[in-house]
């Protein structure tokens, strides 16, 4: 289990990094446009789409190895 | 606005369709407190989604969020941003709260307090002060409403009768439909609210700019200063924007709807799945964001009040019958998400508060009593937004100051720190709110460029590790099972 937090957190601080490090080490500034648009219109639209990627890998990897599954599984639907 | 009362007509009979439509899609599920309030735990990821997605979407994204934009620029996206984290934080904290919900039989969150520090004390407590701090949100969607109905009207219907309306037609809907209407209803209010925003995207830079690059082009040439942080107002800079972000996201799970919406789940893993593509509809707040940037080019900066820009573009470019869809989806956007809202105050108070001090009290008449508070709780949020009126986003962020300093009791106490105390968890809380109330009385917030919200977290986490270290913790063997449920040995 403690694995499976350690990975999570790890997941947590990859996407604060992308809003709030990443975005305000290189995207800061007024120019130069980046596929024409100013650089933190474009980073602010990057990252809700990076995001789901970071949080998919840690589910698919979540669903083989978390501990809690064999506690209380999902009922069928 | 010409065809407003036409629209408005329109408006008016979608809203009471749809609140019909909700109270009978609800009323086979909504006979105990338990159907009423969490749907007896059953519901499945489609309405889990919309559920989830309809406490986001609300009227602080469809007029809150654009107003910020345009007032402050760049700080707005301080809001994209809060969510993403807060869906990565939920992906561990909902699942778990659900387990422990399950296998404890909790309903709301101050059960799950009153449990885990075993003192019903501490739960009336946390019920009832929470439930305080959620009529601040039921305002800001009356706020909302009111916004809409005015704009539309073309300024002919102000003052309490938007409110009124909001208040007559939320009321009756909650009091009927329970969480399962709730649900229903959310679904077809993000729709349309994902129509609405999409199509104004599309047709504002078109109809003004002659297109997404001159548009863009337009915003470097000259919102330069806009484009990035502190952007206008010097107070919005770098260290505002990362300590804002921690301090809601860590705030997000703290409102106590959420506690009740991630036990609707059929089970854990619905709610990771949620984690995982709820960060997609932050798409539709970016895009708020740049319409919110786009109004300072179009209406000019300072003509108009902030809350109202969405609608005044979209009364602009929008045919009458889009302009109709459009104020159905703002209306909604408004009356839907305080639904659990109302509904998760309601049950702290009958629940959590009476129950708890009058222990005889049958299951049946705190059940209707929690619905019979849905109709004079939503009437103090409209005192609240009569006496009180303000720029939507103000509401929220103060509002967020307050429920996040839940956290460490709830978290850090209740997840993780089987050393955690009900007397550090209660010092850490009355710290926090006391700092965070006192830097707002006197308008230090931000101090140095730090949310004040923040500043009152930090005094609260020394206050909780500090006390809880002082005094006795709840009896091991009890720790060791309830703990057991969110870090069961590895297979």
């Amino acid at each position: 289990m403690r694995r499976m937090i350690v990975i999570w957190l790890l997941a947590v601080l990859a996407i604060a990094f992308l809003y709030l490090g990443a975005s305000t080490l290189w995207f800061d500034t007024p120019a130069p446009l980046i596929l024409g648009m100013p650089p933190l219109v474009f980073w602010f639209l990057l990252v809700p789409l990076a995001t789901p990627l970071i949080l998919g890998a840690l589910y698919l990897w979540d669903k083989r190895a978390n501990p809690q599954q064999a506690y209380f599984t999902d009922p069928p639907s | 606005m010409e065809d407003g009362p036409l629209i408005l007509l329109i408006a008016l009979v979608a809203v009471i369709a749809i609140t019909i439509g909700g109270i009978w899609y609800g009323r086979r599920q909504s006979n105990n407190l338990s159907g009423w309030l969490v749907d007896s735990r059953r519901m499945g990821p489609f309405l889990v989604w919309f559920l989830l997605g309809t406490e986001i979407y609300t009227a602080f994204t469809f007029q809150g969020l654009a107003a910020y934009a345009y007032a402050n620029g760049s700080a707005a996206f301080y809001n994209v941003a809060l969510n993403d984290l807060a869906y990565a934080l939920g992906f561990f904290l909902l699942p778990a709260f659900w387990l422990l919900g399950k296998r404890y039989g909790h309903i709301t969150q101050s059960d799950f307090v009153a449990s885990r520090y075993q003192s019903p004390g501490l739960g009336i407590f946390v019920a009832l002060t929470t439930a305080l701090i959620m009529i601040g949100y039921i305002d800001l969607n009356i706020e909302g409403l009111g916004a809409v109905v005015t704009v539309i009207s073309g300024g002919a219907v102000t003052g309490i009768w938007p409110d009124i309306l909001g208040f007559l037609v939320l009321g009756l809907a909650v009091m009927f439909g329970g969480i399962r209407g709730n649900a229903w209803q959310s679904a077809i209010k993000d729709i349309l609210m994902f129509v609405a925003i999409i199509t104004l995207f599309f047709i504002v830079p078109t109809h003004f700019f002659h297109g997404f690059g001159p548009m863009f082009q337009a915003f470097h040439q000259k919102l330069q200063s806009r484009m990035v942080l502190p952007g206008i107002n010097p107070k919005m800079g770098i260290l505002w924007l990362i300590t804002t972000v921690i301090l809601t996201s860590m705030g997000q799970w703290m409102w106590p709807q959420w506690f009740g919406i991630s036990y609707t789940a059929r089970g854990p893993r619905s709610l990771k799945l949620q984690a995982v593509f709820m960060p997609l509809y932050q798409l539709v707040k970016w895009m708020v964001i740049v319409i919110g940037f786009a109004a300072v080019l179009i209406l000019g900066y300072h003509k108009t009040e902030g809350n109202n820009v969405v609608m005044m573009l979209a009364g602009h470019v929008l045919p009458p019958w889009m302009l109709a869809i459009f104020t159905v989806a703002a209306v909604f956007s408004a009356i839907i998400p305080a639904g659990p809202i109302i509904m998760t105050s309601a049950g702290l108070l009958s629940r959590n508060v009476y129950q708890k001090l009058w222990p005889k009290t049958k299951d049946t008449t705190t059940y209707r009593l929690t619905r019979g508070l849905v109709l004079p709780l939503t009437f103090l949020a409209l005192i609240l937004a009569e006496a009180a009126p303000a720029l939507i986003v103000v509401v929220l962020l103060i509002a967020y100051d307050f429920i996040a300093q839940l956290f460490p009791a709830i978290v850090i106490g209740g997840l993780f720190w089987k050393r955690a105390t009900k007397e550090g968890a209660l010092a850490g809380i009355l710290g926090g709110w006391l700092v965070a109330a006192w830097m707002l009385v006197t308008q230090h917030d931000p101090w140095h460029g730090i949310n004040a919200g923040f500043i009152a977290l930090l005094v609260n986490l020394v206050l909780f590790f500090g006390v809880s270290l002082l005094t006795k913790p709840v009896n091991r063997l009890f720790l060791r099972e309830f703990f057991k449920t969110v870090h069961p040995e590895s297979r």
